[in-house]
């Protein structure tokens, strides 16, 4: 077993055995399978949001159904109290037309070392990626909105949002991209070069494209695994990733991602941007696409040095396959159905049975 | 009557469109000023003066910004400057209502004698008394009121298409209502 993962089970299972006690003592059950802390989950970190070690449990107590975060990890408190915060201040933001629905809040504890925050669980009929494409499209369009509907222009706007959500400007960004090609060409040599060379070329050459979009409220990981749907209303399950920035980079994520799980959702979505929003707005979105996945490929880059085995072949197809995905998006073409196909199957016959249990149901 | 009209709403016009929220702005209001300009530009000669960096363009239209990065008083000190300045190649001025253009619309047409014709495109209410006292002063001094707001544009969606009668009635409303601005302007 690697480092990384022996160090994740030995900080899980003592992690576990103090929250247990103390959440039994506090009226909450532990169920017996615990999905979100097997698998990949000790491979799980933002590149570009405030994160840390936690514990995500599923439990019940006497109101229902609960969904647990705990953690002892000086970060991951940080987490915890910045997610909270920013549910609160996203409730009294006078310039947003429109907000998300956050899961009620049961209990949200710090105390014997621990932070323990509990909101009920939101059961949803059906998972996001069994829907129909029609109302798939709709429940996010109707969210994206949401997100653009709150939009920092003035000095006064930007006094309030800077504490508790941060804002990245187009510089940021750039630096940000910088970042990531320097540790994608440090971790994986034998990625192309002259791609990264090419993205971080269009990205500087159109900072104004990026500045003109910055300013809205943008949910960075926005992606089915981290929202759910009931009654037709979308709970925010992540609030951690919430800032202000181009308004497309939680557009870019979500696209990029549904290019592997559901093409087409994807074109659905850009298809309605074509028709209906801007030509800078197009560009805009084009570029945040070339960063999100360059920030993808340097994530798995990253966990190379990570991982052994089957999880590192994984790791390495995965670094390929986004890199097909980028260099296709750099042309302004769709990746080819083939290759998408292909890592599918590779990804498939890799996973490791914990693996494949976490994903059931997850998107 | 309605010869004079038509021939008034013909002559080129230089008209300078003065506005809080211009896209990337989304405001509904925003979206309007937009489309406003874009289908005034194909008769007149239209200049938006907004507040914000980096304005969506539009093709023949000429667009001055003030940042609303600075402070509110700076940003309306800077706001009435670029007012003044443009207003005087301007033969007729339109503002869209909200006190961080009316007050800066307010001295620009007491210091250049220059009549505006107030929008009133954003029909939020005002919260304080200071905006309530500025948007009634604002409509005292304007030349003319307009109250009307055009149909939103429809959305196309990748599922369904848009009716004929949806697309009719959208252009209908905006003939409409560039009618009603062309005589007011015509008249102002």
């Amino acid at each position: 077993m690697h480092n990384a993962e022996a160090e994740w089970k030995e900080y899980r299972d003592a992690e576990l055995a103090r929250a247990t006690s103390v959440l039994t003592a506090l009226g909450f059950t532990l169920d017996a399978e615990q999905p979100h802390i097997q698998g990949e989950r000790f491979l799980m970190h933002a590149l570009t949001t405030k994160s840390g070690r936690k514990l995500i449990l599923r439990g019940s107590h006497a109101r229902g159904r609960v969904i647990i975060k705990v953690t002892s990890d000086p970060d991951g408190k940080r987490e915890l109290r910045h997610e909270r915060e920013c549910r609160r201040v996203l409730d009294e933001i006078r310039f947003a037309y429109g907000i998300f629905r956050s899961p009620e809040e049961i209990l949200f504890s710090e105390s014997n070392g621990l932070t323990i925050s509990v909101t009920l669980f939101i059961d949803q009929e059906q998972a996001f990626l069994d829907r129909a494409v029609e109302e798939q499209f709709a429940l996010t369009l109707a969210a994206f909105k949401a997100q653009e509907s709150a939009h920092a222009t003035t000095y006064e706007h930007y006094r309030l949002v800077e504490g508790t959500f941060g804002s990245i400007d187009a510089d940021g960004y750039i630096r940000s991209l910088r970042g990531f090609i320097t540790s994608i060409r440090t971790h994986a040599l034998d990625t192309r070069t002259e791609m990264f060379t090419a993205v971080e070329q269009q990205f500087t050459e159109n900072r104004d494209r990026i500045e003109q979009y910055c300013g809205f409220l943008t949910h960075v990981d926005f992606v089915p695994h981290n929202f759910r749907i009931h009654d037709g209303n979308m709970y925010l399950l992540d609030h951690s990733s919430l800032r202000f920035g181009n308004k497309h980079e939680g557009w870019a994520r979500f696209l990029n991602f549904m290019t592997l799980h559901n093409p087409a959702l994807e074109h659905a979505l850009t298809w309605y941007v074509e028709h209906n929003r801007s030509p800078e707005e197009w560009e805009s979105l084009a570029l945040m696409r070339l960063y999100r996945l360059t920030e993808l490929i340097c994530f798995y880059a990253s966990l190379l040095s990570k991982t052994e085995g089957d999880l590192h072949r994984l790791t390495k197809t995965r670094v390929h396959f986004w890199s097909d995905v980028l260099a296709a998006r750099l042309e302004n073409r769709d990746v080819d159905a083939s290759i998408i196909n292909a890592y599918r199957d590779t990804r498939d016959a890799l996973r490791s049975p914990e693996e494949k249990r976490r994903q059931i149901g997850l998107h | 009557m309605q010869v004079d009209s038509h021939n008034a709403r013909l002559e080129m016009m230089k008209i300078l469109i003065a506005t809080a929220l211009f896209p990337p702005d989304v405001a509904p209001v925003a979206v309007y000023t937009k489309e406003l300009a874009q289908r005034l530009a194909t008769t007149h000669e239209v200049h938006i003066l907004a507040y914000g960096r980096f304005p969506e363009q539009v093709p023949g239209v000429a667009i001055t910004t003030v940042s609303k990065r600075h402070p509110l008083p700076t940003r309306l000190v800077l706001f009435l400057i670029a007012l003044m300045r443009h207003a005087r190649h301007a033969d007729r001025i339109v503002i869209e209502n909200g006190a961080s253009v009316e007050l800066p619309a307010l001295f620009a047409a007491l210091l250049t004698q220059k009549p505006y014709i107030l929008h009133r495109g954003d029909r939020t209410v005002p919260t304080s008394r200071m905006r309530v006292l500025i948007e009634r002063v604002a409509q005292r001094y304007a030349r003319r009121i307009i109250i009307n707001l055009p149909t939103p544009r429809p959305e196309r969606l990748p599922f369904a298409a848009l009716t004929e009668e949806t697309e009719t009635s959208y252009e209908r409303s905006w003939q409409a209502h560039i009618r009603e601005l062309e005589d007011a302007l015509a008249y102002a």
